[in-house]
């Protein structure tokens, strides 16, 4: 039985997805939370020099697309064959590529520029990926197949993250794209990890 | 026999880690190379709005990085294991991230803001990049396993794309990742296709 032991900050950030799929798959991690005073400390200990990292059988991964990606396999949510993985995967670098661009929003300090880039994502960025995945995902309201994948999961956890900046029902025309934040929040295991975890600014 | 049909500009840009793992692997694929002009027609029948492309199967994937994965897969060039799997999916990750950096750079219009942004990614991005990834290639040129896979192609396109803006030699003090570059380079499938591939600009 590996012992998984996930590492990032107090925040959902980064590691998100992560944590959702531990939850999804019923697969039990050490979720450790470090003090951003620990983070010097820490960061030359590390792959790449950031985080999340995830500890398994004596090996120690970083970038939380790959680890996503690692997590959802152990737990069968990847799809069935490599045209379905590589489905998940292009949805999800979609995700990641929106996730982006609210990251450049948010650390804009420039208040002017800021308003420019959050009008950007609010007028072309968000309405355009909508309109892709909304044709990627079928009317069950999965992205690949008939069952929960790691896609379904990084696509909720997006919408999570955009609707403070961006509130209102931006799905409202996307029954598909509805279907799926209902698959995904309406799953138990996950529904208990949102309900349970803890609480953080971002 | 699936037939493979590959769609992008007239560019090596982000499509050419594909074409060189299609290349070591010996698979054969159709390699469009569009007009800008002819792109506004085709760019609403792409499933995200970009390219490159793989239609394969009777399905099209997108996402340059998603491509590659399912053709190294393809190719036997991904790992022995989910744990080496997720290693060159790391690898790759870091590459993007450098790679993204560098686009930046190249499309900065302001020149003071271009030169500011060229200092940071050869004085902090690529001595941290080089230095964190000498550490996860081993001595025999390979970030996986004893074999070339798609982390040490993807990171042999990135030095590429990396030279013409920072020539020397990046890797004097680096045995590991020039072993890799040599390693890519060497493949005799690569060299070919490295000699014989159509000339672009970029």
């Amino acid at each position: 039985m590996p012992a998984y032991k996930l590492t990032y900050f107090n925040a959902r950030g980064r590691a998100e997805p992560i944590r959702l799929l531990f939850a999804a798959a019923g697969i039990k991690y050490e979720d450790v939370r470090i003090e951003g005073a620990d983070w010097p400390a820490l960061k030359p200990k590390t792959p790449m020099g950031h985080l999340p990292i995830l500890e398994v059988d004596g090996a120690t991964l970083c970038e939380s697309t790959a680890i996503a990606r690692f997590v959802a396999k152990r737990a069968g949510m990847v799809g069935k064959d490599d045209l379905e993985e590589a489905k998940a995967d292009m949805i999800v670098d979609g995700v990641k590529e929106v996730f982006r661009k609210l990251l450049t929003m948010f650390f804009e300090k420039d208040e002017s520029k800021k308003e420019e880039l959050k009008k950007d994502v609010f007028e072309k960025t968000l309405p355009e990926c909508l309109r892709s995945f909304g044709k990627l995902a079928n009317p069950s309201g999965y992205f690949v197949g008939d069952s929960l994948s790691w896609a379904d999961v990084e696509f909720y956890n997006l919408m999570e993250m955009v609707r403070p900046s961006f509130p209102g029902d931006l799905l409202k025309d996307n029954a598909n794209l509805a279907k799926v934040i209902a698959n995904v929040g309406g799953n138990p295991a996950i529904a208990k990890w949102i309900k349970e975890r803890p609480e953080s600014a971002f």
